[in-house]
């Protein structure tokens, strides 16, 4: 009885010892935020627009029910035709990803992933460096049904007390073969700035 | 006795602040090493710049100046060192701007220090020009990811310095308000109103944000493949310098693949001359002091153009004619910087010479004596600021073109010392940047080989 009371309590004493949080070094002013947390700490395009499109974005394509049967998509630049330094690439990726993660669809090497993967293949195939039954054979890539493509412009305003950001982010899936767009849809933001 | 003591200190108040940074002359000691620069002796250059900085705690000045003359000896990482000690300066500066702008600005509007005592921050287009002329180094190098991260502390930073602005502006004419102080920079009898008020200075949106900057953020992320932020680099660079066929082509070819394959997409950029000299001007201004309108001279700073360099607009290579487009004119946005500073400037001065008019005016009652030597003094001391980074270049030009790969020769107009630079071109992006001060062009990187100049010529010492 004592020696299973013994280990019950080496077993909690373990498992608490694990659950005890990491010490923190230093760091007076700095902080963990919220990664979700609403940023508003200037009208710019921030990291809630970048999460709130992607979201909006996902959730329109995937129950719109034109991805059925995981089809393969190529994922385009999205236009940047605003005047701001905004990484459209993130977008794009937050859109893949989500739509990765929830196995809806399937995604070709895009632009920039193609040339290292075409490198990698003569690499397998050319450099007599690897076991033959291993070397990744050419011509077997898929080739995608869809490819998904938009763009984002925005209108900006100012006065002398306020600053109006009108964000206009469209995006389209278009069918490769027939060249037809099977989905289409838009996320509108207004970021405002009194003085 | 107690007068005798008061005159004492007032006279060694004098003669300590007379042997402090406060009578230091920047403009001598930097016309100096930019004569040097010029004759084609760097190292002299170099040597003179070590010898008017010998304390251990380095300004943000000797940095500038620092990574300037190593990029036009060719030592680009020698170059690279110093202005990333120059950059840490300015990230705390942005750190202070950052964590609390109301306490920064409070600090910066103080009445009772002369500009020239306070620590030198830099100005706003100082600032970007930094992380413009580090990536310039990176990209000598052929190394695009290295300037892709200079180039966004660039974006960052022009945000961190545009909200400030806006705040510093608003809050100065609330000060000025409420000091009553009116002055405008064009109501200063026998200043240069004009300099400032030049179409090429009133037309820039602001002091700081750069069309050189932003066009070479497009072509850097461009050649990176990042189409999605190339275009808002030349849309912004088209929106600073409207009417450019260079930068509305930026854009539009962007979209268009139109190299051709075994074709290289290289952008020569040439930056000339030196930038502008701060200088002092004394200007009288009628102050109230004790309830009377008291004309005082008040010392304000002018902008003083560079002459050591000839205008260029064309560059040949392989023997046919080039021309260049201006994207960048320091001297306009150093005039843009002082015009935008002026109302502060004026502010703080005036509200400097009122208080010590007032002082002298008391002192005189009791001690004559003591109201003499703090007249001596403040006459001395008083002196506007003519700190500035003059070895950074004036004019930034550029000429985009395709080329074969293969080596070719750039060479510079015989008016100009016809200096010749060997460029070897093997990349599919490719920046060669050209430094020319007076009749010697500087280069530096594995691209570009400059013909031997003529020997460097000796310059007399001023001092």
């Amino acid at each position: 009885m004592f020696a299973r009371i013994s280990l019950a309590a080496i077993a909690i004493a373990l498992v608490s010892g694990c659950s005890t949080p990491s010490p923190v070094l230093g760091g007076k002013n700095i902080s963990y935020g919220d990664n979700k947390a609403v940023e508003l700490v200037t009208n710019e395009f921030g990291s809630t627009d970048l999460q709130m499109i992607a979201e909006s974005m996902t959730r329109s394509l995937a129950q719109s029910g034109v991805l059925s049967g995981r089809p393969v998509v190529q994922v385009y630049d999205v236009k940047n035709k605003t005047s701001e330094y905004i990484d459209t690439r993130e977008i794009t990726t937050s859109i893949k990803t989500q739509l990765m993660k929830s196995g809806v669809a399937r995604f070709a090497s895009d632009n920039n992933a193609m040339q290292s993967q075409v490198d990698q293949l003569k690499l397998q195939n050319q450099s007599g460096l690897y076991k033959k039954n291993t070397v990744a054979k050419t011509g077997n890539m898929i080739a995608a049904q869809y490819r998904l493509e938009g763009s984002i412009s925005s209108i900006v305003k100012r006065s002398s007390d306020y600053k109006d950001v009108f964000y206009k982010f469209s995006l389209q899936l278009i069918d490769v073969e027939s060249g037809l767009a099977e989905w289409m849809d838009e996320k509108e933001i207004r970021k405002t700035t009194e003085r | 006795m107690v007068s005798r003591a008061l005159t004492l200190a007032t006279l060694l108040a004098a003669v300590q602040l007379s042997g402090c940074s406060v009578l230091r002359s920047y403009d001598s000691e930097l016309q100096e090493t930019n004569q040097q620069l010029a004759a084609g002796n760097i190292d002299a250059a170099l040597a003179l710049l070590e010898s008017n900085n010998k304390g251990e705690q380095k300004d943000l000045l000797y940095y500038f100046e620092k990574g300037e003359l190593l990029r036009s000896k060719g030592d680009l990482v020698g170059s690279q060192l110093a202005w990333l000690s120059a950059d840490s300066v300015v990230l705390q500066w942005e750190d202070a701007v950052k964590l609390d702008t109301g306490k920064y600005l409070s600090q910066f509007g103080s009445y009772l220090v002369n500009d020239k005592v306070r620590r030198y921050e830099g100005y706003d287009y100082e600032k970007v020009m930094l992380s413009t002329q580090m990536a310039l180094n990176l990209l000598a190098q052929n190394d695009f990811d290295g300037a892709r991260t200079e180039i966004k502390k660039t974006h960052e930073r022009e945000a961190v310095i545009a909200e400030l602005r806006d705040k510093e502006y608003l809050k100065r004419e609330e000060d000025a308000e409420r000091q009553g102080i009116k002055t405008e920079y064009k109501d200063l009898q026998g200043y240069p109103v004009a300099s400032l008020d030049a179409p090429e200075v009133v037309s820039l949106k602001n002091s700081y944000q750069s069309a050189f900057s932003h066009y070479l953020s497009g072509f850097v992320y461009e050649a990176l493949g990042e189409k999605g932020l190339a275009a808002p680099g030349y849309r912004k660079a088209a929106e600073l310098r409207p009417n450019t066929p260079l930068l509305d082509q930026a854009l539009l070819a962007l979209d268009k693949n139109s190299a051709k394959p075994g074709e290289s997409d290289v952008l020569v950029v040439v930056q000339s001359g030196l930038a502008p000299a701060r200088d002092s001007i004394r200007v009288p201004l009628p102050l109230p002091i004790d309830n009377q309108l008291v004309i005082v001279p008040l010392s304000f700073p002018i902008i003083r153009d560079d002459t050591s360099t000839a205008p260029l607009s064309e560059i040949y290579l392989d023997d046919k004619a080039l021309a260049l487009t201006l994207l960048n004119s320091t001297n306009a946005m150093s005039r843009r910087a002082l015009r935008d500073d002026m109302p502060g400037i004026i502010l703080r001065t005036s509200v400097r010479g009122i208080s010590r008019g007032v002082a002298q005016h008391n002192l005189n009652k009791t001690n004559p004596m003591a109201g003499l030597v703090l007249g001596l003094a403040s006459a001395v001391v008083e002196g506007a600021d003519t700190r500035t980074w003059r070895t950074l270049p004036d004019q930034t030009q550029v000429v985009r073109l395709r080329l074969a790969p293969g080596e070719h020769q750039l060479s510079l107009p015989t008016r100009l010392g016809g200096a010749q630079v060997k460029v070897k071109i093997d990349r599919p992006y490719q920046v060669v940047s050209l430094r020319v001060v007076g009749n010697r062009v500087f280069a530096g990187g594995p691209a570009v080989e400059v013909a031997p100049q003529a020997p460097a010529q000796a310059v007399a010492a001023l001092k």
